[in-house]
């Protein structure tokens, strides 16, 4: 059963998947992942976040997808996406299309974002329903890499609103809509950069490891 | 599945994505112009032009310590908006050109607007001090932006101008400085005047204290208690009226006949407050005193004049009143002298050279009125004209003499025996012109030459050659001849002259089109690489020549303009200006152009009078490397502005 399962999804998504989604997914299949071993400045990072109604990825279900890159040091509006979901439930093409759009834009970069299980296992979930796309970027986990970056500041993983505290982001109380959260995520990305670069972490790969290694010691130490 | 329909089908998702994308761009910028709308000059902008703003601007973080951008990064590629945090301006260099050396920027703030405007690097040194996150805009959207948003673009023009503005008052500091190294009129009392003044008491007889003012050779006495504190003065006109009119014994103590209450100033007081007290009060003398009230001194209507030897008025006074040439010289020192005190005062250069055009005027009728006495014209219609820079109002301190003569010859009259004697007055003139410091014209542009003693007919039909064939020698002519103005005689054949011109000029557009290619045949001394081009002049290596490539590109455009637009004045920025309005050229277009000819005057005059030797015709040759950073950047602006108004000229009259 499983082996069928990885068959299935290898060979393409549900049966019911448009024409031109299962297209552009075959061609980003194809399409060649950026070099990671480039440095920070080079490397195009997506910065995402999310909007569900609750905060389990198995059960609750995606509202929406909130993303824009850093490149070359900067935020850049130009380059930011932004779908919402929640108006749309049960017209499935649209959700197909839009869900396909977001890995175009995304276009294999690395991604970044506080709390991989949570982003990450929302947008695994509808990959997997709704693309039979087994989806495993290479992720960035602020939530992990902060307290590894900004020893100074704070030892433990601790909410992003604490994070925004400490540097004086969080301005204006009540809730940020999720481009808003975004952007703040970016932010707090650009300072993190620093301090990685400063430890001599200075590609997106090494980045990307520095990330897995910090949650996998805070997890199991 | 062919290709084609695979094409098609993947446009769909295509689609979504750029919508997508349209979505996140827009939500991305709705969080910046929340930002921008808290800060000027943004919250008076369009929310269309906002909206490209925010919709283009990165997002960028420096940490404490961090360069943003300094004068080695190249060409700036980004206007710097501060998001949050701390950052300091340090300009480059050594010296300190604006009133700031280090300036701290923050939340609101932009940087670098001069160089992004201009597209080079950046003079200062940007530093984050504390984290900072700015909004980075690419250049083209700056400028795009610029273009676009009215609000910005005066915004970014009014900093570029006061950033003039600064530079100009340091231009005065320097002047003020050198100024006060000579005593003006803000001189303290006590170094002006007599010190230790002879005084007597009150009691003293009137014989005692006549012979004490006679042994001294003193016109005046001051009369004081034992405590130095002075009651009263006895002035020579006193002994006339209150003694031997009045037929007072030399017996009488001398207060009976001295004037009480005498006036009295403290001695840290100005020598202005002196003047203006003996204009006010009428009086001759002013008793200086020192804090407690005791005399000190005494200064005199003499010691002010003297002092102020260089009065706007008193120069009129003395050039009016002025019986012959050598009095004329003197004048025409002080006329220069009062200039530079003027300078220091902080007049700009647009009243400046007015001024020193409206004395050099006077100068120069006196002398056409000293050599009247020599030369009769009765009943002769005639005018003295100035052509040139004298024509237009803007001579700087050494000014070739161009001018010439228009007369009417009464019916009958014999025209070349009147202009011979024109003539021969003209040569009298001119050279009593040339020993008031006005030196004689190269180019012999000058009334004595025959060409240029013309009668009216003579001068509308010369006019029109030039017009209607305007060859190089034409047009050369018409950039010195047609800024003419009437100094002295009839000024109504001045305005027949010009009447003609401008219906002549209008007739003939192909005339104005040769005059924009002329005036387009030099171009502002603006490097691709380098700021300046200093190897134009091949005699004066490293050096601008601020009037070839400077305000002649500014005078030579005005003068087109004017006489498109049927403009009768003669001096560029009055022509500029009104002929802006004719042609709807915009105000803040026209007066960056102003700011930029009168910064380029400014500099002229500030060398020609700082750096000058005394006595020697100053030059027009500045070397770029020796002007502060501020002043350098601002030619570099300034050379801009003329190219900009060129390429209009370039535009409007079709010249490739």
């Amino acid at each position: 059963m499983r082996g069928l399962k990885k068959l299935l999804f290898r060979a393409g998504a549900p049966a019911g998947l448009p024409d031109d989604v299962r297209a552009s997914l075959e061609a980003w299949r194809n399409s060649p992942p950026p070099d990671l071993s480039d440095l920070h400045f080079h490397t195009r990072y997506v910065v995402v976040d999310i909007v569900s109604s609750g905060l389990d990825p198995d059960k609750d279900s995606l509202l929406g997808i909130a993303a824009s890159s850093i490149w070359q040091g900067a935020i850049q509006p130009d380059d930011s996406f932004y779908v919402d979901f929640s108006s749309r439930d049960g017209e499935g093409a649209a959700v197909d299309r839009q869900l396909m759009a977001f890995l175009l834009f995304a276009a294999k970069a690395p991604l970044v974002t506080y709390h991989v299980p949570y982003v990450g296992g929302f947008l695994q979930r509808a990959y997997k329903e709704r693309l039979g796309l087994d989806f495993q970027p290479p992720w960035v986990d602020l939530a992990w890499l902060m307290p590894a970056m900004f020893e100074d500041k704070a030892h433990t993983v601790m909410p992003l609103d604490q994070w925004l505290e400490v540097f004086g982001l969080g301005g204006e109380e009540g809730r940020r809509d999720a481009m808003a959260n975004t952007l703040l995520l970016g932010r707090i990305f650009q300072m993190l950069l620093v301090r990685a670069v400063g430890k001599q972490i200075d590609t997106a790969a090494r980045l990307i490891d520095e990330s897995r290694a910090s949650s996998f010691l805070r997890r199991t130490h | 599945m062919d290709t084609q329909q695979q094409s098609g089908q993947e446009k769909v998702v295509g689609q979504v994505e750029m919508t997508l994308r349209q979505n996140g761009r827009s939500r991305m910028a709705g969080n910046t112009v929340a930002f921008l709308r808290n800060h000027a000059p943004f919250n008076k902008m369009q929310p269309d032009a906002l909206q490209r703003f925010a919709e283009k601007a990165q997002i960028a973080f420096y940490p404490a310590g961090s360069e943003i951008i300094g004068p080695d990064a190249g060409n700036v590629r980004y206007f710097y908006l501060i998001e949050s945090g701390k950052v300091q301006a340090r300009q480059a260099g050594e010296v300190t050109v604006t009133e700031y050396s280090i300036l701290s920027l923050g939340a609101g703030e932009g940087f670098p607007i001069g160089a992004v405007t201009a597209g080079r690097p950046s003079t200062n040194h940007y530093t984050a001090v504390d984290d900072t996150f700015c909004y980075q805009l690419p250049a083209e959207d700056f400028l795009a932006l610029m273009a676009s948003s009215p609000e910005f673009n005066l915004f970014c023009t009014q900093y570029i101008a006061s950033l003039l503005d600064q530079s100009r008052r340091q231009l005065q500091l320097q002047f003020a400085q050198r100024a006060s190294e000579q005593q003006t009129l803000n001189s303290p009392l006590l170094g002006i005047g007599a010190r230790s003044p002879i005084t007597v008491t009150p009691e003293t007889p009137l014989r005692a204290a006549l012979e004490t003012m006679s042994q001294a050779g003193i016109g005046s006495l001051v009369i004081a208690g034992e405590d130095r504190k002075p009651v009263g003065v006895f002035t020579r006109t006193d002994l006339l009226d209150r003694v031997v009119l009045a037929q007072l014994p030399l017996t009488t103590p001398v207060s009976g006949a001295m004037t009480s209450n005498p006036f009295m100033l403290e001695e840290h007081a100005t020598a202005y407050d002196a003047m203006f007290a003996m204009a006010t009060h009428s009086i001759r003398h002013v008793l200086v005193t020192d804090i407690e009230g005791r005399l000190t001194g005494v200064v005199s209507e003499r010691d002010l004049f003297s002092l102020q030897r260089v009065g706007l008025r008193q120069i009129r006074q003395s050039i009016d009143g002025a019986r012959n040439v050598e009095s004329l010289q003197h004048s025409a020192a002080d006329v220069r002298q009062l200039a530079f005190n003027m300078l220091a005062q902080g007049i700009g250069s647009e009243q400046l050279t007015q001024f020193i055009s409206a004395l050099n005027d006077a100068l120069t009728r006196r002398v056409l009125q000293l050599n009247l006495d020599n030369h009769r014209f009765d009943g002769i219609e005639w005018a003295w004209l100035a052509f040139g820079s004298e024509g237009r109002d803007e001579q700087t301190f050494s000014t070739d003499q161009d001018n010439g003569i228009v007369f009417v010859p009464p019916e009958g009259a014999d025209v070349a025996e009147l202009k011979q004697r024109f003539l021969a007055y003209a040569l009298d003139v001119n050279k009593d012109l040339d020993r008031c410091g006005f030196p004689l014209c190269k180019g012999n542009i000058m009334a004595s030459n025959p060409q240029w003693c013309l009668t009216l007919e003579e001068w509308k039909d010369q006019f029109a050659r030039w017009i209607r064939v305007p060859h190089p020698d034409a047009l050369l002519n018409a950039t010195i001849f047609f800024d003419f103005r009437p100094l002295y005689g009839q000024a109504e054949l001045a305005e027949a002259m010009r009447r003609h011109l401008l219906a002549l000029t209008a007739a003939t557009p192909v005339f104005l089109r040769a005059m924009a290619k002329n005036a387009l045949d030099v171009e502002p001394p603006l490097g691709k690489i380098r700021d300046f081009l200093t190897d134009l002049e091949p005699d004066h290596p490293g050096k601008i020549d601020l009037k070839k490539y400077g305000s002649r590109i500014f005078v030579d455009v005005a003068r087109i303009y004017a006489l498109a637009s049927g403009v009768h004045n003669t001096n560029s920025i009055q022509r500029l200006r009104l002929s802006a309005q004719r042609l709807n050229i915009r105000g803040d277009e026209i007066n960056a152009v102003l700011d930029a000819l009168n910064f380029i005057q400014l500099l002229r005059l500030q060398h020609q009078y700082l750096e000058g030797e005394p006595g020697k015709q100053g030059d027009n040759l500045i070397d770029p490397d020796k002007l502060n950073e501020l002043d350098r950047r601002i030619l570099k602006e300034s050379f801009r502005q003329a190219r900009k108004i060129q390429t209009r000229l370039k535009l409007d009259y079709q010249v490739n």
